[in-house]
């Protein structure tokens, strides 16, 4: 996704009351991740659970929140989504970097990309995927899932190599 | 001193402050010993509950916010404390209940009889206070309530006690009333 896109995605959701942004960084969000380092709204966590940890001390506190990560550092999550997130129902977004979307990936990317929409599917976390054309709309839905306590995901496809 | 009575004493000292404990017998023996709504028990997610005392401290910068953790339990998010201490909430005071053993699975050892988990936090600039007798736990509380955090409290316990019966409020709940407690 552009760097202009990205960089307004961050600005509408700090706009919409969203005030912490906590994660493991990823290439793929970085003008995302950039944009909140700028404003010194993010938190870069040691792994990505943690940051679900944090994100959700937040959110019992009544503010929202939201965890940006690479799709792997997501696998790595699926206990703590399930037993914390969902257990408890948290609300949080989740926005994830799409490792494996294009075929010749890196290779170690491959499994978990493939794999990807199962896992959102198999633990019921509900998902969009963001594109430059749909990412107000998007994050607008993604808003109104936390209004209503309901964790939710918005994927970034990584669409270049380097 | 066995787990519950390090949980007695802290609860004697802490009043009305938010707690967030660690799954397992941590939990079991918070919920027993004072049942309150501003205990948040977390019953799964192992690892988590000094990241989710890191959150509560950074929204509630006027109250002190208590974790109660575990040996096993902080040895699975050692990075944790590199993020407690870049962030450096001066409100946070992180409690261990260590009695050097997976306790809730049977015993296991966890070897922190040979981890210095105190050096670590001191080399993280945290402030530590390490004890394992029940009258300087007393004094310590007293110490702590005078300077600001982040604070780590490694309480030294017996290994070989059991729990009390099961947290009997479902997730739901314990949630609502402890985000009410804020």
């Amino acid at each position: 996704m552009k760097e202009k896109s990205q960089r307004k995605i961050f600005d509408f959701l700090l706009k919409n009351k969203i005030q912490d942004f906590i994660g493991v960084p990823d290439s793929t969000l970085k003008y995302f991740i950039d944009q909140g380092l700028k404003k010194k709204k993010v938190i870069i966590s040691t792994r990505e659970e943690e940051a679900i940890g944090i994100a959700a001390g937040i959110s019992l506190s009544k503010n929202l929140s939201l965890v940006f990560m690479q799709n792997a550092g997501f696998a790595n999550c699926i206990s703590t989504i399930t037993s914390l997130i969902q257990l408890y129902q948290i609300p949080i977004i989740f926005l994830i970097g799409w490792r494996g979307y294009l075929k010749n990936d890196a290779p170690e990317h491959e499994k978990i990309g493939k794999i990807q929409p199962d896992l959102l599917k198999i633990i019921n976390l509900k998902s969009k995927i963001l594109t430059e054309n749909n990412w107000k709309k998007t994050c607008q839905w993604a808003i109104k899932k936390l209004k209503h306590n309901q964790p939710c995901a918005l994927i970034i496809r990584r669409e270049f190599f380097d | 001193m066995i787990r519950k009575e390090a949980i007695e004493i802290c609860m004697s000292k802490i009043g009305t402050s938010p707690i967030i404990s660690a799954n397992g017998y941590v939990s079991r023996d918070l919920f027993n010993v004072n049942d309150r709504s501003s205990n948040f028990y977390m019953i799964g997610s192992m690892g988590l509950a000094s990241s989710i005392g890191l959150g509560v401290a950074i929204k509630n910068p006027k109250k002190t916010i208590y974790v109660f953790d575990g040996d096993g339990n902080i040895l699975m998010n050692l990075g944790s404390l590199a993020t407690i201490s870049k962030i450096k909430p001066r409100n946070l005071v992180h409690i261990i209940l260590d009695n050097n053993s997976h306790e809730s699975t049977g015993g296991q050892p966890t070897d922190t009889n040979q981890i210095s988990i105190d050096l670590i936090a001191n080399s993280l600039k945290i402030k530590v206070f390490k004890t394992s007798s029940k009258n300087e736990l007393q004094k310590i509380f007293k110490k702590i309530k005078k300077i600001s955090g982040p604070i780590m409290l490694l309480i030294k316990i017996k290994s070989g006690s059991s729990a009390g019966k099961r947290i009997s409020f479902s997730p739901e709940k314990i949630r609502t009333r402890f985000m009410d407690t804020l």
